[in-house]
């Protein structure tokens, strides 16, 4: 399996849409492009590094480009976390916005139960090949963590520039407390 | 391209390329993405900016049952996908340099593939083998690799420094603060 890299998990699927239903996705990314709530939902699914949707009516060749008897959903995403517990999340934290993604795909089950849900992903994911991360041992709470503490830093830097050492260590005993959610 | 934005999230780019590969060279493609090995045995370290990164082989799409018309594509095809630091030309100027003779093994095997020595046409061979984002999705968009990496060195090295100063006098706290983060 090249899915897994340290913490991080590659998922990969490509399943067929039915007639019409490309026009109903060119709907569900639009306001997912154009209404945050979607991307912000994403946000608060916080193993998500990055994930992004394709609608491929002709698979590229260079030319006109290869079309089949379907338009096809591409899907990948790259997150921490087991399989399981991702498609768990899915399931019950963005249970409306899977069935407006997949429900137009053939043989969507539904995000509810998980199990026919799981059976779906499983039968239409690809195993990658090769898959690569440049931060293995970093999960996303912990890039968005250390980037929260970089820039308290950086600030208590600036402000304690000028400070005596009593005022100083008092300030750093601040910064602590305001970032320890955040070590 | 007019909707270039799509593929991108703040300075994340997303880019999809699907090329179809060359009759009987599947097990090639699949022996040579073997020999890249974790971390920075990929060649994919070599690449500037790259996040995450993955090469996938699609044999065939996945037929569903049930009412869906059967589907097959004429060529299995190559998956390559990267969340990367935008924008595209540099990052596929960074590939053809970076990876090298691995970017001709790898998609030597692929239909129309130039080769790496023209980089107008290497280019070229991958736009017009790109699929388009329909939603891209980045949880720290606006952090480059570098960023990331200094950012959680930066957390890690605080983290140290709190255990290690526990205690200390306000003056000598200032000056290993000072020390260990210099402005």
């Amino acid at each position: 399996m090249a899915n897994v890299e340290g913490k991080a998990t590659a998922i990969t699927v490509v399943t067929p849409v039915r007639h019409g239903g490309r026009f109903l996705l060119a709907l569900v990314f639009f306001i997912g492009r154009h209404v945050t709530a979607t991307l912000e939902k994403l946000q608060t699914l916080s193993f998500i590094h990055y994930a992004r949707w394709a609608v491929i009516r002709r698979f590229p060749d260079g030319d006109r480009g290869e079309r089949l008897g379907h338009t096809y959903l591409f899907f990948e995403s790259n997150f921490n976390g087991t399989w399981d517990q991702y498609i768990d999340a899915f399931s019950e934290v963005v249970p409306t916005r899977m069935k407006a993604i997949w429900g137009s795909s053939y043989g969507f089950p539904g995000p509810i139960p998980v199990e026919p849900f799981k059976d779906y992903i499983r039968k239409n994911e690809y195993v990658a090949n090769h898959y690569w991360s440049a931060y293995p041992a970093a999960t996303t709470t912990e890039i968005l963590s250390a980037q929260r503490v970089a820039d308290a830093l950086e600030d208590f830097r600036r402000r304690s520039a000028q400070l005596e050492p009593e005022a100083f260590a008092s300030a750093y005993r601040s910064l602590l407390t305001d970032v320890q959610r955040d070590l | 391209m007019k909707r270039e934005r799509r593929n991108r999230f703040g300075q994340a780019y997303g880019v999809t390329v699907l090329t179809p590969i060359l009759p009987d060279r599947v097990s090639a493609i699949a022996a040579h993405l073997d020999t890249f090995g974790p971390e920075d045995a990929s060649p994919l370290a070599r690449v500037p900016g790259t996040h995450f990164a993955r090469w996938v082989i699609l044999d065939d799409v996945v037929y569903q049952g049930g009412r869906q018309r059967r589907d097959a594509l004429k060529a299995p095809r190559l998956l390559f996908t990267s969340n990367f630091d935008g924008p595209l030309d540099a990052y596929l100027e960074a590939l053809r340099t970076a990876l090298g003779e691995d970017a001709d093994a790898v998609w030597g095997h692929c239909v129309g593939y130039p080769g790496r020595t023209d980089a107008a046409a290497f280019a070229g061979w991958f736009r017009s083998h790109q699929v388009e984002s329909a939603l891209f999705f980045a949880a720290y968009g606006d952090q480059t690799v570098e960023r990331v990496h200094a950012n959680l060195a930066e957390r890690t090295r605080l983290i140290e420094f709190a255990m290690a100063a526990q205690g200390l006098a306000p003056a000598e706290l200032q000056a290993r603060f000072r020390a260990e983060f210099p402005s």
